[in-house]
Protein backbone atom coordinates (compact mmCIF):
# COMPACT_ATOMS: atom_id res chain seq x y z
CA UNK A 1 0.00 0.00 0.00
CA UNK A 2 1.36 2.89 -0.94
CA UNK A 3 2.61 6.45 0.85
CA UNK A 4 -0.29 8.59 0.22
CA UNK A 5 -3.09 5.56 1.14
CA UNK A 6 -0.96 4.89 4.27
CA UNK A 7 -1.32 8.41 5.47
CA UNK A 8 -5.30 8.35 4.34
CA UNK A 9 -5.47 5.03 6.79
CA UNK A 10 -3.43 6.42 9.39
CA UNK A 11 -6.08 9.97 9.06
CA UNK A 12 -8.82 7.89 9.58
CA UNK A 13 -7.60 5.91 12.52
CA UNK A 14 -6.77 9.12 14.15
CA UNK A 15 -10.31 10.58 13.26
CA UNK A 16 -11.91 7.30 15.16
CA UNK A 17 -9.82 7.76 18.37
CA UNK A 18 -10.41 11.64 18.62
CA UNK A 19 -14.25 10.93 17.59
CA UNK A 20 -14.67 8.57 20.32
CA UNK A 21 -12.42 9.98 23.11
CA UNK A 22 -14.39 12.92 23.02
CA UNK A 23 -17.73 10.70 23.38
CA UNK A 24 -16.32 9.30 26.58
CA UNK A 25 -16.40 11.58 29.48
CA UNK A 26 -14.09 9.23 31.63
CA UNK A 27 -11.28 10.55 29.13
CA UNK A 28 -12.06 14.08 28.87
CA UNK A 29 -12.24 14.58 32.20
CA UNK A 30 -8.46 13.66 33.40
CA UNK A 31 -7.30 15.21 29.45
CA UNK A 32 -9.19 18.74 30.47
CA UNK A 33 -11.06 18.99 33.81
CA UNK A 34 -7.87 17.64 35.79
CA UNK A 35 -4.89 19.71 34.56
CA UNK A 36 -6.92 22.84 34.82
CA UNK A 37 -8.36 22.38 38.37
CA UNK A 38 -4.62 21.11 38.73
CA UNK A 39 -3.44 24.83 37.55
CA UNK A 40 -5.92 26.62 40.09
CA UNK A 41 -4.62 24.92 43.12
CA UNK A 42 -1.23 25.64 42.19
CA UNK A 43 -1.46 29.11 40.46
CA UNK A 44 -3.11 29.79 43.61
CA UNK A 45 -1.43 27.97 46.55
CA UNK A 46 1.71 28.53 45.52
CA UNK A 47 2.08 32.13 44.48
CA UNK A 48 4.28 33.06 47.15
CA UNK A 49 7.14 31.04 45.37
CA UNK A 50 7.31 34.11 43.05
CA UNK A 51 8.98 36.26 45.86
CA UNK A 52 11.90 33.71 45.81
CA UNK A 53 15.23 34.93 44.86
CA UNK A 54 15.63 32.83 41.67
CA UNK A 55 12.22 32.70 40.83
CA UNK A 56 12.17 34.13 36.99
CA UNK A 57 9.92 36.76 36.29
CA UNK A 58 6.96 35.68 33.47
CA UNK A 59 4.64 38.09 34.72
CA UNK A 60 1.28 36.53 36.52
CA UNK A 61 2.57 33.23 38.13
CA UNK A 62 -0.34 31.45 36.49
CA UNK A 63 1.78 31.99 33.14
CA UNK A 64 4.75 30.79 34.49
CA UNK A 65 2.50 27.73 36.29
CA UNK A 66 0.61 27.14 32.95
CA UNK A 67 3.84 25.02 31.15
CA UNK A 68 3.35 22.58 33.63
CA UNK A 69 -0.37 22.38 32.88
CA UNK A 70 0.46 21.51 29.43
CA UNK A 71 2.61 18.85 30.33
CA UNK A 72 -0.01 17.06 32.76
CA UNK A 73 -2.59 17.39 29.43
CA UNK A 74 -0.05 16.12 27.08
CA UNK A 75 0.77 13.46 29.70
CA UNK A 76 -2.98 11.99 30.05
CA UNK A 77 -3.57 12.57 26.55
CA UNK A 78 -1.12 9.85 25.86
CA UNK A 79 -2.02 7.73 28.75
CA UNK A 80 -5.93 7.52 27.23
CA UNK A 81 -4.27 6.78 23.84
CA UNK A 82 -3.08 3.65 24.83
CA UNK A 83 -5.63 2.67 27.49
CA UNK A 84 -7.93 3.16 24.10
CA UNK A 85 -5.80 0.44 22.35
CA UNK A 86 -6.09 -1.85 25.26
CA UNK A 87 -9.51 -1.37 25.04
CA UNK A 88 -9.65 -2.63 21.46
CA UNK A 89 -7.68 -5.32 21.97
CA UNK A 90 -9.21 -6.93 25.12
CA UNK A 91 -13.09 -5.90 23.20
CA UNK A 92 -11.77 -7.84 19.90
CA UNK A 93 -11.90 -4.32 17.64
CA UNK A 94 -8.21 -4.72 17.35
CA UNK A 95 -8.72 -8.46 15.30
CA UNK A 96 -10.76 -5.80 12.72
CA UNK A 97 -8.65 -3.47 12.23
CA UNK A 98 -5.64 -6.19 11.61
CA UNK A 99 -7.63 -8.14 9.35
CA UNK A 100 -7.71 -5.11 6.89
CA UNK A 101 -4.68 -4.77 4.98
CA UNK A 102 -2.98 -2.20 6.51
CA UNK A 103 0.58 -1.62 7.38
CA UNK A 104 0.56 -2.53 11.22
CA UNK A 105 2.17 0.35 12.02
CA UNK A 106 -0.64 2.59 10.63
CA UNK A 107 -2.55 1.11 14.31
CA UNK A 108 0.01 2.87 16.44
CA UNK A 109 0.85 5.81 14.13
CA UNK A 110 -3.55 6.23 13.88
CA UNK A 111 -2.96 6.55 17.81
CA UNK A 112 0.06 9.06 17.93
CA UNK A 113 -1.59 11.13 15.68
CA UNK A 114 -4.91 11.47 17.68
CA UNK A 115 -3.02 12.06 20.94
CA UNK A 116 -1.08 14.84 18.85
CA UNK A 117 -4.13 16.20 17.72
CA UNK A 118 -5.78 15.97 21.52
CA UNK A 119 -2.29 17.58 22.93
CA UNK A 120 -2.88 20.71 20.48
CA UNK A 121 -6.37 21.25 21.45
CA UNK A 122 -5.51 20.97 25.08
CA UNK A 123 -2.37 23.58 24.66
CA UNK A 124 -5.08 26.00 23.03
CA UNK A 125 -7.80 25.67 25.81
CA UNK A 126 -4.90 25.64 28.70
CA UNK A 127 -2.83 28.87 27.52
CA UNK A 128 -6.47 30.30 26.63
CA UNK A 129 -7.63 29.92 30.24
CA UNK A 130 -4.22 31.01 31.62
CA UNK A 131 -4.59 34.20 29.60
CA UNK A 132 -8.23 34.73 30.80
CA UNK A 133 -6.53 34.81 34.45
CA UNK A 134 -3.73 36.97 33.61
CA UNK A 135 -0.80 35.39 31.95
CA UNK A 136 0.28 37.54 29.04
CA UNK A 137 2.69 35.73 26.65
CA UNK A 138 6.03 37.89 25.40
CA UNK A 139 6.65 35.10 23.20
CA UNK A 140 3.97 35.87 20.81
CA UNK A 141 1.75 34.03 18.71
CA UNK A 142 4.98 31.84 17.33
CA UNK A 143 6.14 30.98 21.17
CA UNK A 144 2.35 30.36 21.86
CA UNK A 145 2.82 28.10 18.27
CA UNK A 146 6.17 26.74 19.81
CA UNK A 147 4.43 25.63 23.18
CA UNK A 148 1.72 24.30 21.60
CA UNK A 149 3.60 21.68 19.33
CA UNK A 150 5.71 20.69 22.33
CA UNK A 151 2.48 20.03 24.26
CA UNK A 152 1.20 17.73 21.33
CA UNK A 153 5.10 16.05 21.02
CA UNK A 154 4.98 15.32 24.60
CA UNK A 155 1.08 13.89 23.75
CA UNK A 156 2.61 12.32 20.99
CA UNK A 157 5.35 10.17 23.02
CA UNK A 158 3.90 9.39 25.73
CA UNK A 159 0.94 7.70 23.43
CA UNK A 160 3.48 5.29 21.63
CA UNK A 161 5.32 4.12 25.04
CA UNK A 162 1.38 3.52 26.29
CA UNK A 163 0.52 1.75 22.94
CA UNK A 164 4.01 -0.13 23.41
CA UNK A 165 2.60 -1.50 27.09
CA UNK A 166 -1.07 -2.13 25.84
CA UNK A 167 0.66 -4.13 22.94
CA UNK A 168 2.59 -6.37 24.79
CA UNK A 169 0.77 -7.10 27.43
CA UNK A 170 -3.19 -6.49 26.03
CA UNK A 171 -3.95 -5.26 29.57
CA UNK A 172 -6.46 -2.68 29.85
CA UNK A 173 -6.15 -2.81 33.73
CA UNK A 174 -3.16 -2.37 33.92
CA UNK A 175 -2.97 0.83 31.79
CA UNK A 176 -5.52 2.41 33.62
CA UNK A 177 -3.40 1.79 36.93
CA UNK A 178 -0.70 3.49 34.99
CA UNK A 179 -1.95 6.63 35.47
CA UNK A 180 0.28 7.72 39.09
CA UNK A 181 2.85 7.43 36.79
CA UNK A 182 2.33 10.65 34.72
CA UNK A 183 2.42 12.74 37.91
CA UNK A 184 5.86 10.83 38.92
CA UNK A 185 6.70 12.21 35.16
CA UNK A 186 5.71 15.41 36.22
CA UNK A 187 7.12 16.42 38.96
CA UNK A 188 11.09 15.27 38.53
CA UNK A 189 10.70 17.18 35.85
CA UNK A 190 10.89 21.40 36.95
CA UNK A 191 7.18 21.08 35.72
CA UNK A 192 5.77 23.84 38.05
CA UNK A 193 8.93 25.23 39.46
CA UNK A 194 12.35 26.50 38.47
CA UNK A 195 14.51 23.77 38.11
CA UNK A 196 17.05 26.30 40.18
CA UNK A 197 14.73 25.89 43.24
CA UNK A 198 14.56 21.92 43.54
CA UNK A 199 16.52 20.73 46.23
CA UNK A 200 20.21 18.64 44.25
CA UNK A 201 18.11 15.27 44.29
CA UNK A 202 15.12 16.15 42.24
CA UNK A 203 17.37 18.64 40.39
CA UNK A 204 19.68 15.49 39.33
CA UNK A 205 16.99 13.38 38.36
CA UNK A 206 15.59 16.47 36.27
CA UNK A 207 18.64 16.10 34.11
CA UNK A 208 18.01 12.71 33.28
CA UNK A 209 14.46 13.17 32.55
CA UNK A 210 13.31 14.56 28.91
CA UNK A 211 10.65 16.07 30.04
CA UNK A 212 12.27 18.67 31.99
CA UNK A 213 13.47 19.95 28.71
CA UNK A 214 9.65 20.00 26.72
CA UNK A 215 8.53 22.04 30.01
CA UNK A 216 11.59 24.76 29.85
CA UNK A 217 10.98 25.16 25.94
CA UNK A 218 7.38 25.78 26.57
CA UNK A 219 8.47 28.57 29.16
CA UNK A 220 11.02 29.49 26.82
CA UNK A 221 8.82 30.10 23.79
CA UNK A 222 5.91 32.02 25.52
CA UNK A 223 8.20 34.18 26.89
CA UNK A 224 10.86 34.28 24.60
CA UNK A 225 13.52 34.15 27.26
CA UNK A 226 16.39 31.91 26.53
CA UNK A 227 17.41 32.25 30.22
CA UNK A 228 14.31 29.81 30.84
CA UNK A 229 14.76 27.20 28.75
CA UNK A 230 16.16 25.91 24.91
CA UNK A 231 12.84 25.69 22.93
CA UNK A 232 14.85 24.31 19.75
CA UNK A 233 15.97 21.17 22.49
CA UNK A 234 12.48 21.05 23.35
CA UNK A 235 11.30 19.97 19.92
CA UNK A 236 14.46 17.94 19.59
CA UNK A 237 13.79 15.78 22.67
CA UNK A 238 10.07 16.20 21.94
CA UNK A 239 10.27 14.72 18.28
CA UNK A 240 13.18 12.27 19.47
CA UNK A 241 10.62 10.89 22.05
CA UNK A 242 7.58 10.37 19.62
CA UNK A 243 10.04 8.74 16.93
CA UNK A 244 11.65 6.39 19.77
CA UNK A 245 8.38 5.16 21.86
CA UNK A 246 6.56 4.67 18.01
CA UNK A 247 9.37 2.83 17.44
CA UNK A 248 8.99 0.78 20.58
CA UNK A 249 5.25 0.39 19.92
CA UNK A 250 5.76 -1.08 16.07
CA UNK A 251 8.23 -3.53 18.11
CA UNK A 252 6.01 -4.39 20.76
CA UNK A 253 3.40 -4.72 17.55
CA UNK A 254 6.01 -7.56 15.58
CA UNK A 255 6.08 -9.05 19.07
CA UNK A 256 2.78 -9.60 19.66
CA UNK A 257 1.63 -10.73 16.24
CA UNK A 258 4.64 -12.71 15.74
CA UNK A 259 3.82 -14.99 18.72
CA UNK A 260 0.39 -15.13 18.24
CA UNK B 1 7.99 -33.72 0.85
CA UNK B 2 6.76 -31.43 3.58
CA UNK B 3 3.32 -29.80 3.83
CA UNK B 4 5.49 -26.32 3.98
CA UNK B 5 7.42 -27.45 0.83
CA UNK B 6 4.24 -28.25 -1.21
CA UNK B 7 3.63 -26.22 -4.11
CA UNK B 8 0.98 -23.50 -4.22
CA UNK B 9 -2.45 -24.94 -5.72
CA UNK B 10 -3.29 -23.89 -9.31
CA UNK B 11 -7.33 -23.75 -8.01
CA UNK B 12 -9.63 -23.42 -5.22
CA UNK B 13 -10.80 -20.58 -3.07
CA UNK B 14 -9.20 -22.04 0.16
CA UNK B 15 -6.94 -24.50 0.63
CA UNK B 16 -5.16 -26.16 3.15
CA UNK B 17 -2.57 -28.58 3.77
CA UNK B 18 -2.06 -30.50 6.94
CA UNK B 19 -2.77 -27.42 8.73
CA UNK B 20 -2.05 -27.70 12.73
CA UNK B 21 -1.84 -24.90 15.76
CA UNK B 22 -0.06 -26.20 18.60
CA UNK B 23 0.23 -23.97 21.84
CA UNK B 24 2.29 -24.65 24.86
CA UNK B 25 1.79 -27.54 27.08
CA UNK B 26 1.33 -29.38 24.24
CA UNK B 27 -2.70 -28.61 23.26
CA UNK B 28 -3.44 -28.87 19.57
CA UNK B 29 -6.74 -26.69 18.44
CA UNK B 30 -6.39 -27.65 14.91
CA UNK B 31 -4.05 -31.16 14.21
CA UNK B 32 -3.24 -31.80 10.22
CA UNK B 33 -6.51 -30.44 8.37
CA UNK B 34 -6.72 -30.48 4.79
CA UNK B 35 -9.44 -28.27 3.03
CA UNK B 36 -10.44 -27.72 -0.50
CA UNK B 37 -13.03 -25.27 -1.26
CA UNK B 38 -14.06 -24.40 -4.89
CA UNK B 39 -14.56 -20.70 -5.93
CA UNK B 40 -18.26 -20.17 -5.50
CA UNK B 41 -18.98 -22.45 -2.98
CA UNK B 42 -20.73 -22.33 0.62
CA UNK B 43 -18.42 -24.96 3.16
CA UNK B 44 -20.47 -25.25 5.99
CA UNK B 45 -17.26 -26.02 9.21
CA UNK B 46 -19.32 -27.89 11.71
CA UNK B 47 -18.22 -28.57 15.19
CA UNK B 48 -18.99 -27.95 18.97
CA UNK B 49 -17.62 -25.45 21.19
CA UNK B 50 -13.45 -26.37 21.48
CA UNK B 51 -13.33 -28.09 18.49
CA UNK B 52 -10.76 -25.95 16.30
CA UNK B 53 -13.39 -24.23 14.29
CA UNK B 54 -12.85 -20.29 15.30
CA UNK B 55 -8.77 -21.41 15.27
CA UNK B 56 -9.00 -22.34 11.82
CA UNK B 57 -10.43 -19.20 10.91
CA UNK B 58 -8.11 -17.35 12.42
CA UNK B 59 -5.37 -18.74 10.69
CA UNK B 60 -6.84 -18.74 7.50
CA UNK B 61 -8.06 -15.02 8.00
CA UNK B 62 -4.49 -14.31 8.80
CA UNK B 63 -4.85 -13.32 12.85
CA UNK B 64 -3.00 -16.91 14.14
CA UNK B 65 0.18 -18.12 12.22
CA UNK B 66 0.00 -22.41 11.37
CA UNK B 67 2.76 -24.01 13.53
CA UNK B 68 2.37 -27.09 11.01
CA UNK B 69 1.18 -27.35 7.32
CA UNK B 70 0.08 -24.36 5.11
CA UNK B 71 -2.86 -22.86 3.58
CA UNK B 72 -3.85 -20.18 0.76
CA UNK B 73 -6.88 -18.33 0.53
CA UNK B 74 -7.93 -17.05 -2.86
CA UNK B 75 -4.49 -18.49 -4.14
CA UNK B 76 -2.22 -16.70 -1.58
CA UNK B 77 -0.46 -17.96 1.31
CA UNK B 78 -1.66 -16.98 4.68
CA UNK B 79 1.61 -16.43 6.37
CA UNK B 80 3.92 -15.44 3.58
CA UNK B 81 1.87 -13.34 1.43
CA UNK B 82 -0.96 -12.24 4.34
CA UNK B 83 -1.12 -8.76 3.06
CA UNK B 84 -3.03 -9.87 -0.14
CA UNK B 85 -5.10 -12.73 1.27
CA UNK B 86 -6.46 -9.45 3.56
CA UNK B 87 -7.09 -7.85 0.47
CA UNK B 88 -9.39 -10.83 -0.98
CA UNK B 89 -11.15 -11.35 2.07
CA UNK B 90 -14.06 -10.46 4.16
CA UNK B 91 -14.57 -11.09 7.77
CA UNK B 92 -17.33 -11.70 10.37
CA UNK B 93 -15.55 -12.81 13.49
CA UNK B 94 -17.91 -14.97 16.03
CA UNK B 95 -18.20 -11.97 18.43
CA UNK B 96 -18.64 -8.91 16.31
CA UNK B 97 -15.95 -6.68 17.61
CA UNK B 98 -17.85 -2.92 16.98
CA UNK B 99 -17.14 0.04 18.80
CA UNK B 100 -20.36 1.07 20.60
CA UNK B 101 -19.35 5.00 20.44
CA UNK B 102 -19.03 4.75 17.14
CA UNK B 103 -22.37 4.37 14.36
CA UNK B 104 -22.87 2.26 11.99
CA UNK B 105 -22.47 4.86 9.05
CA UNK B 106 -18.81 5.74 10.73
CA UNK B 107 -17.77 2.31 10.91
CA UNK B 108 -18.52 1.73 7.20
CA UNK B 109 -16.55 4.50 5.93
CA UNK B 110 -13.37 3.69 8.52
CA UNK B 111 -13.36 -0.12 7.31
CA UNK B 112 -13.73 1.59 3.89
CA UNK B 113 -10.75 3.55 4.56
CA UNK B 114 -8.95 0.91 5.41
CA UNK B 115 -9.67 -0.99 2.58
CA UNK B 116 -8.50 1.50 0.03
CA UNK B 117 -11.51 2.95 -0.76
CA UNK B 118 -11.91 6.57 -1.92
CA UNK B 119 -14.21 8.86 0.65
CA UNK B 120 -16.54 9.29 -2.30
CA UNK B 121 -16.27 5.69 -2.99
CA UNK B 122 -16.88 4.76 0.52
CA UNK B 123 -19.50 7.16 1.13
CA UNK B 124 -21.42 5.23 -2.33
CA UNK B 125 -21.13 1.66 -0.74
CA UNK B 126 -21.71 2.70 2.83
CA UNK B 127 -25.46 3.95 1.11
CA UNK B 128 -25.39 0.17 -0.80
CA UNK B 129 -24.54 -1.86 2.00
CA UNK B 130 -26.74 0.16 4.93
CA UNK B 131 -29.63 -0.75 2.16
CA UNK B 132 -29.06 -4.23 1.55
CA UNK B 133 -28.58 -5.17 5.01
CA UNK B 134 -31.27 -3.10 6.07
CA UNK B 135 -29.47 -0.63 8.16
CA UNK B 136 -30.24 2.44 6.56
CA UNK B 137 -32.94 3.76 9.53
CA UNK B 138 -30.14 2.82 12.17
CA UNK B 139 -27.23 3.90 10.38
CA UNK B 140 -26.73 7.03 12.69
CA UNK B 141 -26.96 5.43 15.84
CA UNK B 142 -24.68 4.33 18.07
CA UNK B 143 -23.85 0.68 17.66
CA UNK B 144 -24.25 0.31 21.28
CA UNK B 145 -27.39 1.00 21.02
CA UNK B 146 -27.98 -2.00 18.48
CA UNK B 147 -29.79 -5.36 18.93
CA UNK B 148 -27.82 -8.54 18.52
CA UNK B 149 -29.26 -9.00 15.09
CA UNK B 150 -28.34 -5.39 13.95
CA UNK B 151 -24.90 -5.60 15.17
CA UNK B 152 -24.78 -9.44 12.95
CA UNK B 153 -25.97 -7.64 10.28
CA UNK B 154 -23.55 -4.49 10.30
CA UNK B 155 -20.48 -7.28 10.78
CA UNK B 156 -22.03 -8.73 7.59
CA UNK B 157 -21.76 -5.21 5.45
CA UNK B 158 -18.25 -4.32 7.07
CA UNK B 159 -17.21 -7.88 5.97
CA UNK B 160 -18.72 -6.81 2.61
CA UNK B 161 -17.16 -3.48 1.94
CA UNK B 162 -14.47 -4.27 -0.95
CA UNK B 163 -16.28 -6.79 -2.67
CA UNK B 164 -13.93 -9.95 -1.13
CA UNK B 165 -13.92 -12.80 -3.25
CA UNK B 166 -13.65 -14.98 0.00
CA UNK B 167 -16.17 -14.23 2.96
CA UNK B 168 -15.41 -16.08 6.20
CA UNK B 169 -18.42 -16.20 8.39
CA UNK B 170 -17.61 -17.22 12.47
CA UNK B 171 -20.52 -18.83 13.96
CA UNK B 172 -22.93 -15.92 12.18
CA UNK B 173 -26.33 -16.86 13.75
CA UNK B 174 -25.13 -17.72 17.04
CA UNK B 175 -27.80 -15.98 19.79
CA UNK B 176 -30.00 -14.81 17.13
CA UNK B 177 -33.73 -14.94 16.91
CA UNK B 178 -35.34 -17.53 14.41
CA UNK B 179 -36.44 -14.39 12.25
CA UNK B 180 -32.48 -12.56 12.20
CA UNK B 181 -31.34 -15.60 11.24
CA UNK B 182 -33.16 -17.00 8.52
CA UNK B 183 -32.88 -12.98 7.18
CA UNK B 184 -28.74 -13.93 7.37
CA UNK B 185 -29.35 -16.67 5.74
CA UNK B 186 -30.95 -15.22 2.53
CA UNK B 187 -28.28 -13.06 2.18
CA UNK B 188 -25.59 -15.53 2.68
CA UNK B 189 -27.43 -17.04 -0.04
CA UNK B 190 -27.60 -13.84 -2.34
CA UNK B 191 -23.80 -12.81 -1.78
CA UNK B 192 -23.51 -16.44 -3.02
CA UNK B 193 -25.74 -16.17 -6.11
CA UNK B 194 -23.21 -12.99 -7.16
CA UNK B 195 -20.08 -15.15 -6.96
CA UNK B 196 -18.69 -15.19 -3.46
CA UNK B 197 -17.26 -18.31 -1.89
CA UNK B 198 -18.50 -18.38 1.96
CA UNK B 199 -16.83 -20.36 4.36
CA UNK B 200 -19.07 -20.75 6.98
CA UNK B 201 -18.69 -22.10 10.98
CA UNK B 202 -21.42 -23.11 12.79
CA UNK B 203 -22.63 -25.33 15.76
CA UNK B 204 -26.28 -26.11 14.06
CA UNK B 205 -26.48 -28.87 11.83
CA UNK B 206 -29.61 -27.18 10.73
CA UNK B 207 -27.73 -24.36 9.16
CA UNK B 208 -25.19 -26.22 7.53
CA UNK B 209 -27.81 -28.26 5.82
CA UNK B 210 -29.75 -24.80 4.74
CA UNK B 211 -26.93 -23.19 3.45
CA UNK B 212 -24.11 -25.36 2.32
CA UNK B 213 -22.77 -27.35 -0.61
CA UNK B 214 -20.63 -28.96 1.66
CA UNK B 215 -20.21 -29.33 5.35
CA UNK B 216 -16.82 -30.71 6.81
CA UNK B 217 -17.24 -31.60 10.75
CA UNK B 218 -14.27 -30.94 13.01
CA UNK B 219 -13.63 -32.47 15.81
CA UNK B 220 -10.82 -32.18 18.34
CA UNK B 221 -9.10 -29.91 15.94
CA UNK B 222 -9.11 -32.71 13.40
CA UNK B 223 -11.72 -32.66 10.28
CA UNK B 224 -13.53 -36.49 10.82
CA UNK B 225 -15.97 -36.27 7.92
CA UNK B 226 -16.48 -33.96 4.99
CA UNK B 227 -19.67 -34.27 2.50
CA UNK B 228 -22.96 -33.24 1.28
CA UNK B 229 -25.32 -32.97 4.25
CA UNK B 230 -27.26 -35.40 3.00
CA UNK B 231 -24.39 -37.84 3.13
CA UNK B 232 -23.18 -36.86 6.51
CA UNK B 233 -27.45 -37.53 7.47
CA UNK B 234 -26.83 -40.74 5.86
CA UNK B 235 -23.87 -42.24 8.06
CA UNK B 236 -26.86 -41.80 10.98
CA UNK B 237 -29.45 -43.68 8.71
CA UNK B 238 -33.00 -42.32 7.96
CA UNK B 239 -35.11 -40.29 10.49
CA UNK B 240 -36.91 -42.16 13.47
CA UNK B 241 -40.65 -42.30 13.70
CA UNK B 242 -41.81 -42.36 17.31
CA UNK B 243 -45.21 -44.18 17.50
CA UNK B 244 -47.56 -43.67 20.76
CA UNK B 245 -50.22 -45.98 20.88
CA UNK B 246 -53.77 -44.71 22.69
CA UNK B 247 -53.48 -48.31 23.99
CA UNK B 248 -49.98 -48.78 25.44
CA UNK B 249 -50.58 -52.53 26.08
CA UNK B 250 -50.78 -53.42 22.26
CA UNK B 251 -46.79 -52.50 21.74
CA UNK B 252 -46.12 -56.14 21.74
CA UNK B 253 -48.93 -56.35 18.74
CA UNK B 254 -47.63 -52.94 17.35
CA UNK B 255 -44.67 -54.03 16.98
CA UNK B 256 -45.28 -57.38 15.17
CA UNK B 257 -47.44 -55.51 12.70
CA UNK B 258 -45.15 -53.37 11.59
CA UNK B 259 -41.75 -55.28 11.38
CA UNK B 260 -42.02 -55.31 7.68
CA UNK B 261 -41.56 -51.76 7.60
CA UNK B 262 -38.28 -51.45 9.33
CA UNK B 263 -36.24 -51.81 12.76
CA UNK B 264 -39.31 -51.33 15.57
CA UNK B 265 -38.13 -51.25 19.50
CA UNK B 266 -39.84 -50.01 22.43
CA UNK B 267 -39.18 -45.90 23.47
CA UNK B 268 -38.28 -45.63 27.13
CA UNK B 269 -41.94 -43.67 28.41
CA UNK B 270 -44.17 -45.64 26.37
CA UNK B 271 -44.72 -46.14 22.39
CA UNK B 272 -42.70 -47.29 19.90
CA UNK B 273 -39.58 -46.10 17.59
CA UNK B 274 -39.78 -47.29 14.18
CA UNK B 275 -36.69 -46.93 11.70
CA UNK B 276 -37.88 -47.31 8.29
CA UNK B 277 -36.02 -47.60 5.06
CA UNK B 278 -38.01 -44.70 3.23
CA UNK B 279 -37.96 -42.31 6.65
CA UNK B 280 -40.48 -39.89 6.78
CA UNK B 281 -42.49 -41.39 3.97
CA UNK B 282 -42.85 -44.26 5.70
CA UNK B 283 -45.77 -42.09 8.41
CA UNK B 284 -48.80 -43.06 5.91
CA UNK B 285 -48.56 -46.79 5.53
CA UNK B 286 -47.54 -47.35 9.23
CA UNK B 287 -50.87 -45.74 9.97
CA UNK B 288 -52.43 -47.55 7.63
CA UNK B 289 -50.55 -50.69 8.54
CA UNK B 290 -51.76 -49.90 12.53
CA UNK B 291 -55.35 -49.23 11.90
CA UNK B 292 -55.49 -52.86 9.72
CA UNK B 293 -54.54 -54.33 12.40
CA UNK B 294 -57.10 -52.47 14.83
CA UNK B 295 -54.66 -50.67 16.98
CA UNK B 296 -55.02 -46.67 17.59
CA UNK B 297 -52.82 -44.26 16.75
CA UNK B 298 -52.68 -41.55 19.30
CA UNK B 299 -49.55 -39.63 17.64
CA UNK B 300 -46.48 -40.35 15.03
CA UNK B 301 -43.80 -37.61 15.31
CA UNK B 302 -40.31 -37.74 13.03
CA UNK B 303 -37.45 -37.24 14.83
CA UNK B 304 -34.93 -35.59 12.54
CA UNK B 305 -30.74 -36.65 13.09
CA UNK B 306 -29.41 -33.94 15.45
CA UNK B 307 -25.49 -33.18 15.38
CA UNK B 308 -25.17 -35.43 18.06
CA UNK B 309 -26.78 -37.74 16.09
CA UNK B 310 -24.24 -37.31 13.27
CA UNK B 311 -21.27 -36.97 15.77
CA UNK B 312 -22.04 -39.85 17.63
CA UNK B 313 -21.85 -41.95 14.47
CA UNK B 314 -18.22 -40.53 13.38
CA UNK B 315 -16.92 -39.75 16.70
CA UNK B 316 -18.02 -42.13 18.78
CA UNK B 317 -18.80 -39.49 21.33
CA UNK B 318 -21.60 -36.68 21.69
CA UNK B 319 -20.42 -32.59 20.83
CA UNK B 320 -22.28 -31.90 24.23
CA UNK B 321 -19.72 -34.50 25.67
CA UNK B 322 -17.05 -32.66 23.76
CA UNK B 323 -18.18 -29.46 25.47
CA UNK B 324 -18.27 -30.87 29.09
CA UNK B 325 -14.56 -32.21 28.44
CA UNK B 326 -12.48 -28.75 27.82
CA UNK B 327 -12.59 -25.20 26.80
CA UNK B 328 -11.71 -23.77 23.40
CA UNK B 329 -8.34 -22.79 23.29
CA UNK B 330 -6.78 -19.76 23.25
CA UNK B 331 -7.84 -17.57 19.94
Amino acid sequence: MGARVNGRVVAALAARAIRVQFRRAQFLIPAFMLPLVLLAVIASGTSAARGLPQFPDTGAYVGFVVGGTLMQGALLAGLTAGIALAGDIEGGFFDRLLTAPVQRVSIVLGRVAAACALGTVQGIVFLGVAFLFGARYSGGVAGVGVAITLGALTAGSLAGLACAIALRTGSLSLLQNLFPLTFVLLFTAPAFFPRELLNPTAEAIATYNPLAYIVEGIRAALFDDPGLGDSGLGLLVGAGLVLATTGLADLAMRRRLATQ
Amino acid sequence: MSARDAEPPTDGAIVARALARSYPGGLRAVDGVDLHVDAGEIYGFLGPNGAGKSTTVRILTTLLRPTEGRAWVAGHDVVTQAGTVRRSIGVALQEAALDPLMTGTELLRLQGALHGLRRREAEVRTRELLERVELVDAAERRLGTYSGGMRRRLDLALALVHRPRVLFLDEPTTGLDPASRAALWREVRSLNDDGTTVFLTTQYLEEAEQLADRVGIIDRGKIVAEGTPDDLKSHVGEPALHVELVDPSRAGEARAALAAHGECSDRRGGGLVLRAANGARAIAPVIRTLDEAGIEVDAVEVETPTLDDVFLAVTGHTATEVEQDGAEAPA
